[in-house]
């Protein structure tokens, strides 16, 4: 024991930095040419290959790195390392699909060749003569690779470089996606069996209406898409609306939620600008009136293009906020470091947050509070019209904020609701970038801030919102490769026939076992859920979830803007004549007032997580999802610290508590029956192993030490100048020793 | 007198008298005490504005806390009455007057809470004017001689004078008043080679310093009287800690310029700065830290912009937040203290060498890194007891000026600086990013954080111990302590503590029990191991090298480089032309190479070592990550006053209610149960098993001293000897022998857990006063 105290600088541990250039490593080892294969999914096709590659662990100008093969894949980019690493087969949390080096084709961002120290933007024309020397590769999941070319043969770097740029980053149809090679094991008869509904079917809807007491009318005529087809195939709309074929379904107000007071929630699509204007009239009266109708004769219509920044705003907002994260050179994120909450603020993506969900709180009053029907509109009603419903149902249903609940909220607003996912998300590396807009991932921020300020009312995890916006750039789930309702028959029945093996059916995203095992599923899981007590029967179908009433009814306060329709309705017209779409038309006080008395009286009720929820807006309240956007950086890891050490502790606790129950159970039950108890203690599922973890669990895993000082001042840069300060001293110590002869007077 | 028959009871203090009351009134609850509103009555005394729930019971006589409840707020700590009418808000200031009926009054306190209380349509008119008026006239924040006479209505009465003197000190905490906790300290850190010197005991070297000081064993005290002039104040270079791996931190002034250094003093001066060691790397506080001037300014805007004040209507719009947060510069302040305190750390670490700590007074920043330093790497510091004590050796007791930085008297405006808030903070980013390593809470740090604006503590109201021992000397001799079983420190005529004002921690003045169950974790360890391990283990090697009296190099660690300027130690660099020659020393080539080693070493291996090897037997230091997004607001001290309807939100999530709580005792209650069903079976079997799991726990927490986590994956460790080899420890058994009661409940308190322990680890962490500490009497009984 008292070895261990031994002198400080001998106890050190060995540290993992390489003084020898790798030009030394490739001299003194001689590489084993024996050929590593990827392990491939079925289906998966070997394009091009290249080894030796040097993958760089971090760039802090170490030059560490590891040596490996480079494949290219039509579904991924992998890197193979030629040393074994036991750490991949511990880990928990393993995604099946791709692992730590492998990079999907669809979820490449950029590529970075580096020429001659100058780092360029690789694009499709650029590839043809010269490969670089190092090839740096940014995802959307934000992870940054970097691998050096120069070790490999000439002809084996090109084609390396070539097969991952062209199939990266060249624009390519839909059937190249890997999820039409995809030959997983598909079990229909599973796929019935999940909980979360998928609204692909009329009753899935009857269901979902049935719920919600609304009273609306399910519209089964655009099943073979006659209609039109940017319409859902199935969707529904107020009951009062017969003509759905003119203007081809264009304005149409498709029922999103109902309120249990009876208010739904709408969206639609502009109506084109009609050269007829007394037609336009009409039926944008019709539709008005059909919504009014629905309850109380009262409505509230909200142009959320107006409001809101526009999925071009979005998409540059993002651009410039994830730079922020990409870092391939660690000594600029110590830069970036001093002015960090400005240029954070500066990007505006915080602020497009806030924005989104005050938007949704102002649909949310007008639900809750004044009982109106609301309709929001949109050029196409598929981007932020998906965005706000969605947002305005989860805070108002806490179906919505179960795992399953959650689900089948994506289903019905974005997925049957046809979200363009394929445009938005380039999936086809499209040269025409306007349709790009990281729409749903705001979604997703949206909620997360939700989540963090509410977070025992949420089933799911953080986790589990990192990895579906991680999913979104894997292309093997249906979920996320269409533009619509039509687009996914219409595809799915032109290539069945060539698949030969029955219809195509490409695995839905929610099936979370095709990528993580059940351990690693219960990450998805939120231990602090406060769960409803004893209703959460969750069979699909049988949606035992009754809302609850967050609010008691106001039925007693007559609503105030009740039958305003009929008395205002031509000026309702002159406005919309002139815009198109009104502002918000039933208050005439400021809403900011109105707003704040909305928050007071939900504030005064008692804390109900199974009722309506309200976000916190102010500046300090909106926050960075550190999860997903620092995960991949170690120098932002906490060692064995962050708010993963509570959660380990909570899991660890939770399960200790139902053991220990298990075990008085059985006691009680069976006291004759002597069994030994200790085994149920010991088998206690080991769900975290506690300190080893950093603050970014599960993303970040134990191989990624840290190699820069934690201190972010550079000591050691400072330190290579006390050398030279060392040397200059040398010839003084030299005359210092004879000095030292003289001691100092006893 | 005849209110309290009618009304909601208010449990008054000896001597205060109620000037106002308001009834049907509802106070707004901040998001940790549940969010929404209470209703019940306020009060208004000479003390305090007190708030008594409606269906509070009638608290009997010895309940705590005694001088604040739970929903009070001392007057003192109000900065300012803020009346809200229907449409318009006014500060209600002593003089001025109000137009109209307030609706709402605001108190917003200097301690950055709000206090929010609504007053119904059925509160008489007259009652809200009269009570507004009242709580705007006696607060009077500015006003000099208010002070005396809040102070005077707090503890002046008689009952409350002869209360506190019977009050007892929290016996688990060290209070370096006498040179016996010194040597305790000594002893805890593992430190040979040092001793406790008195020759300041009657503040005659310095007025600043403490009584006592810890200097090298070899230096005499009168030899040591020498050094005291070369230095700024007679601040001289006194020991502070060590660490497990031999390396002594120091503190001292700067250097005195303008002194003829004798050959005599210069060997005293070396001994003094070596201590045992034979490096020394002196760590330059004085430019790079922000000076008191600074922090004042930043703390100043940042309250601004946190206390969105409603009078003004000045608010920053929510999407400058980030950047009008970046503006104040606190956030720059909190990452370069906890960086050089990360640096010192990293250098400790590296051994043998003595870290000196200069700065110009000594008593500012000096105290914020050698404390940071302490908590960082020291697992004692991270308990409630490990903390108080450090607070007072690195800050009461080493003459931090309490009282000018706080500033109550509103007379010092041009010293005013919380330092010690800054430090706080520092603590409590530590405590946001390594939760577990905690045994106190964010609760604690809140309530650390509060208390410094209440005049009350004289911890705080001094500027340095002699002023403390002073007014304790002049107190009038009208009660004499009764429990006479006290121990009187060595050689000690007087009381230590100053009766009248009690000291900080005693949390009961001000805290009830339920709150102070807060201040530690729920699932946690109680007292640490102290890190003992091996301090004085390889220093053999170095004592022989230097008996001969050589001194060794000297390094500067300034703007996070080493240099070794020829100036460094006045004496050495010699301006008298006969010591220039004999006295310089430059850096040797291993000296430097030595240096850097260690640093590369310390800053590339900690992180890794967290993970590879868990065992560590050294506690791993506490790196804070100190970059943009790592370093945080403290929202829970500072943004919980916003009263924007939106930051009000009750269901934010909030630490203090922490499910935590809840499980752990409810794994407890399970255990118990589960144990009692054992009794009553004739098996055993679980019951022989619950101590065995304690063990692991032990061992696990012996090891790399995490708090939180308890060794349940790791059960299949054998356990290890270290535990049980310690208590033997050679070292440490003539002291155990001396102290018998102190030892036995440290040691005692070092083996309390949750499971299965908890009534012996509450009756030892938790004050309890003693039995013949009595209540003072309710005045209506008394008089």
């Amino acid at each position: 024991m008292l070895s261990l105290g031994g002198g400080g600088a001998k106890s050190t541990k060995p540290s993992f930095v390489s003084y020898v250039t790798p030009e030394e490593i490739k001299l003194e080892k001689e590489l084993p040419k024996k050929e590593k294969h990827p392990d491939l999914l079925p289906g998966e096709v070997v394009f091009c290959s290249a080894n030796p590659i040097l993958k760089h662990t971090q760039d802090d100008h170490s030059q560490r790195g590891v040596f490996g093969t480079l494949f290219c894949t039509n579904f991924r980019v992998t890197f193979i390392s030629d040393e074994m690493s036991q750490e991949e087969t511990d880990r928990n949390f393993k995604n099946k699909l791709y692992g730590e080096n492998d990079i999907p084709l669809t979820c490449v961002d950029h590529i970075y060749g580096v020429y001659d120290e100058k780092r360029k933007l690789i694009t499709g024309g650029l590839v043809k003569n010269k490969y670089p020397s190092k090839m740096v590769i940014h995802c959307k999941d934000l992870r940054v690779f970097q691998f050096c070319l120069t070790y490999t043969n000439e002809e084996d770097a090109k084609k390396i470089f070539q097969g991952i740029a062209h199939h990266c980053l060249e624009e390519k149809s839909l059937k190249c996606l890997f999820a039409f090679s995809y030959e997983g094991t598909t079990r229909p008869d599973m796929q019935r069996k999940r909980d979360t509904i998928l609204f692909d079917s009329p009753e899935d809807w009857a269901e979902e209406m049935k719920r919600t007491k609304t009273k609306c009318r399910l519209v089964t005529e655009n099943e073979n898409f006659d209609l039109s087809q940017k319409l859902p195939k199935y969707f529904v709309i107020p009951s009062i609306i017969v003509d759905l074929s003119s203007h081809q379904g264009k304005g149409l107000p498709i029922w999103c939620w109902s309120h249990h007071s009876g208010c739904s929630l709408f969206k639609a699509s502009f109506l084109p600008v009609a050269q007829d204007d007394g037609d336009f009239q009409n039926h944008l009266d019709t539709m008005i009136n059909a919504v009014a109708h629905n309850y109380l004769y009262s409505v509230k219509t909200e142009d959320l293009t107006e409001s809101l920044p526009t999925i071009q705003d979005i998409q540059q907002s993002y651009n410039k906020f994830k730079q922020f994260f990409l870092i391939d050179n660690a000594t600029e994120f110590w830069l970036s470091d001093v002015k960090w909450f400005s240029s954070i603020e500066s990007s505006g993506w915080l602020d497009i947050i806030r924005q989104c969900l005050q938007k949704a709180v102002e649909v949310v009053e007008c639900l809750e509070k004044d009982n109106t029907n609301v309709l929001i509109t949109e050029e196409e009603g598929t981007d932020l019209c998906c965005l706000i419903s969605s947002l305005a149902q989860i805070m108002l249903d806490p179906y919505y904020r179960t795992l399953t609940g959650f689900q089948s909220l994506v289903q019905k607003e974005w997925v049957a609701g046809c979200h363009a996912f394929l445009d938005r998300c380039n999936h086809l590396h499209q040269k025409d970038k306007d349709c790009q807009s990281p729409v749903f991932l705001l979604f997703l921020e949206c909620v997360w801030q939700l989540v963090q300020q509410h977070v025992p009312a949420f089933q799911f995890s953080e986790t589990y919102l990192t990895v579906l916006s991680d999913s979104v750039h894997v292309p093997v789930f249906s979920t996320f490769l269409f533009n619509s309702g039509y687009h996914r028959e219409s595809f799915m029945k032109v290539e069945s026939p060539l698949a030969q093996s029955g219809p195509l059916s490409c695995p839905s995203v929610w099936d979370w076992s095709l990528q993580f095992n059940s351990k690693a599923q219960n990450f998805f899981l939120n231990p602090l859920y406060s769960e409803k007590v004893k209703q959460t029967v969750r069979k699909p179908h049988k949606h035992k979830h009754q809302r609850q009433l967050s609010l008691p009814s106001t039925a007693f306060k007559t609503p105030t803007k009740k039958g305003f329709f009929k008395d205002e309705a031509d000026s309702l017209k002159k406005i919309l004549r002139v815009k198109r779409i009104s502002r918000w038309m039933g208050s005439p006080d400021s809403p900011i007032a109105a707003t704040w008395e909305f928050y007071e009286s939900w504030q005064r009720r008692p804390l109900d997580y199974h009722g309506l929820l309200l976000p916190c807006l102010d500046g300090p309240a909106i926050r960075l999802w550190m999860q997903r956007y620092l995960r991949w950086i170690p120098e932002v890891h906490i060692m064995g610290g962050g708010s993963v050490a509570i959660t380990s502790k909570l899991m660890e606790l939770l399960a200790q508590v139902q053991d220990l129950k298990r075990v008085l159970e059985q006691r009680d039950s069976s006291q004759s029956a002597k069994l030994d108890k200790r085994t149920h203690l010991q088998h206690r599922p080991v769900l975290l192993g506690s300190a080893g973890h950093n603050s970014s669990f599960p993303f970040a895993y134990s191989r990624n030490r840290s190699f820069k000082p934690i201190i972010p001042t550079g000591l050691l840069q400072r330190i290579v100048l006390t050398d030279n300060l060392a040397s200059q001293g040398d010839d003084v110590s030299e005359f210092d020793k004879v000095a030292f002869s003289d001691p100092y007077d006893a | 007198m005849d209110m309290y028959k009618t009304l909601p009871p208010l449990h008054n203090i000896s001597g205060e008298c109620v000037l106002q009351r308001a009834v049907l009134v509802r106070k707004k609850l901040s998001v940790k005490e549940g969010g929404g509103w209470l209703s019940g009555t306020l009060f208004c005394t000479h003390f305090r504005v007190a708030f008594v729930p409606q269906d509070s019971q009638r608290p009997d006589d010895n309940a705590d806390p005694v001088l604040l409840g739970d929903h009070d707020v001392a007057l003192a700590s109000i900065d300012k009455v803020v009346a809200v009418g229907p449409s318009r808000t006014k500060l209600v200031t002593p003089n001025g007057s109000l137009k109209f009926t307030p609706e709402e009054l605001v108190l917003y306190c200097r301690d950055l809470r709000v206090f929010c209380f609504l007053f119904d349509r059925l509160t008489p008119d007259a009652q809200v004017m009269e009570i507004t008026y009242t709580i705007a006239k006696t607060y009077q924040p500015l006003k000099a001689g208010t002070l005396l006479s809040f102070q005077n209505s707090a503890l002046g009465s008689v009952e409350m004078k002869q209360f506190l003197s019977n009050r007892r000190r929290d016996p688990n905490m060290n209070w370096f008043e006498c040179s016996a906790d010194w040597e305790q300290e000594l002893e805890r850190a593992g430190a040979t080679g040092w001793r406790v010197s008195s020759v300041n005991d009657r503040f005659e070297m310095s007025t600043s310093l403490n009584r006592f000081t810890v200097v090298p064993h070899r230096v005499l005290d009168t030899e040591l009287k020498k050094t005291f002039a070369h230095f700024n104040d007679g601040r001289i270079p006194r020991w502070c800690w060590r660490h497990p791996r031999g390396s002594d931190l120091l503190r001292m002034a700067s250097f005195q310029n303008n002194i003829y250094h004798e050959k005599d003093d210069i060997r005293n001066l070396e001994l003094v700065l070596f201590g045992g060691q034979q490096m020394c790397v002196i760590v330059d506080l004085g430019e790079e830290m922000p000076s008191p001037a600074d922090i004042q300014v930043a703390h100043t805007r940042l309250r601004t912009l946190c206390l969105g004040d409603i009078s003004s209507s000045v608010s920053v719009p929510d999407d400058k937040w980030l950047s009008t947060l970046e503006s104040t510069r606190w956030l720059d302040y909190i990452r370069c203290c906890l960086r050089k305190a990360a640096e010192v750390a990293c250098l400790l670490r590296g051994g043998h060498m003595t870290v000196v700590l200069q700065e110009l007074e000594d008593r500012d920043m000096n105290c914020v890194v050698s404390s940071l330093v302490q908590v960082m790497c020291d697992p004692h510091c991270r308990t409630v007891a490990g903390f108080q004590s450090l607070v007072q050796k690195e800050w009461i007791t080493a003459g931090h000026k309490f009282l000018s930085r706080i500033n109550y008297q509103r007379d010092c405006d041009k010293e005013e600086a919380p330092v010690f808030l800054l430090f706080l903070d520092c603590v409590w980013q530590l405590w946001s990013q390594y939760p577990a390593r905690f045994q106190l809470t964010e609760d604690y740090l809140l309530a650390l954080h509060d208390s410094v604006q209440l005049p009350l503590f004289s911890s705080f109201l001094a500027n340095s111990q002699r002023e403390r021992c002073r007014r304790s000397q002049h107190l009038p001799q009208s009660y004499t302590p009764v429990n006479g079983l006290r121990e009187l420190p060595m050689g000690e005529p007087e009381e230590p503590v100053d009766p009248p004002f009690p000291p900080v921690w005693d949390w009961a003045l001000q805290y009830s029990s339920s709150r102070r169950a807060r201040f530690t974790q729920p699932v946690s360890q109680a007292p640490c191991i102290p890190p003992v391990l091996n301090g004085n283990l390889n220093t053999n090697l170095e004592r022989s090298w230097h008996s001969d009296g050589l001194p060794g190099s000297v390094f500067l660690l300034s703007r996070s480089s080493f240099s070794n300027p020829s100036n460094l130690l006045p004496w050495r660099s010699g301006n008298s032309g006969s010591y220039w020659k004999s006295h310089r020393r430059a850096p040797s080539a291993e000296g430097l190479s030595g240096l850097e080693r260690l640093i590369r070493a310390c800053s590339l291996s900690d992180p890794s070592e967290n993970t590879t090897t868990l065992h560590d037997p050294f506690e791993p230091i506490l790196l804070p990550l100190l970059i943009g997004p790592c370093v945080r607001v403290w929202r829970g001290c500072y943004l919980r006053g916003a009263l924007h309807p939106q930051a009000f939100t009750h269901p934010m999530f909030s630490c203090s209610q922490h499910p935590l709580d809840q499980l752990a005792f409810e794994v407890q209650e399970l255990g118990e149960k589960l144990a009692q069903a054992s009794v009553r079976h004739p098996e055993h079997q679980t019951r022989q098993q619950e101590p065995r799991r304690l063990e692991s726990n032990l061992n696990q927490n012996a090891n790399n001293g995490t708090f939180l986590f308890s060794s349940r994956s790791s059960q299949h460790q054998p356990p290890a000897s270290r535990a049980t080899t310690r208590p033997t420890n050679p070292s440490r058994a003539p002291w155990t022998a001396s102290q018998p009661s102190r030892s036995a409940q440290r040691i005692s308190g070092k083996h309390t857990f949750l499971f299965g322990h908890q009534q012996e680890s509450q009756s030892v962490q938790r004050y309890i006063p003693s039995p013949s500490a009595k209540y003072p009497k309710h005045p209506s009984k008394t008089s």
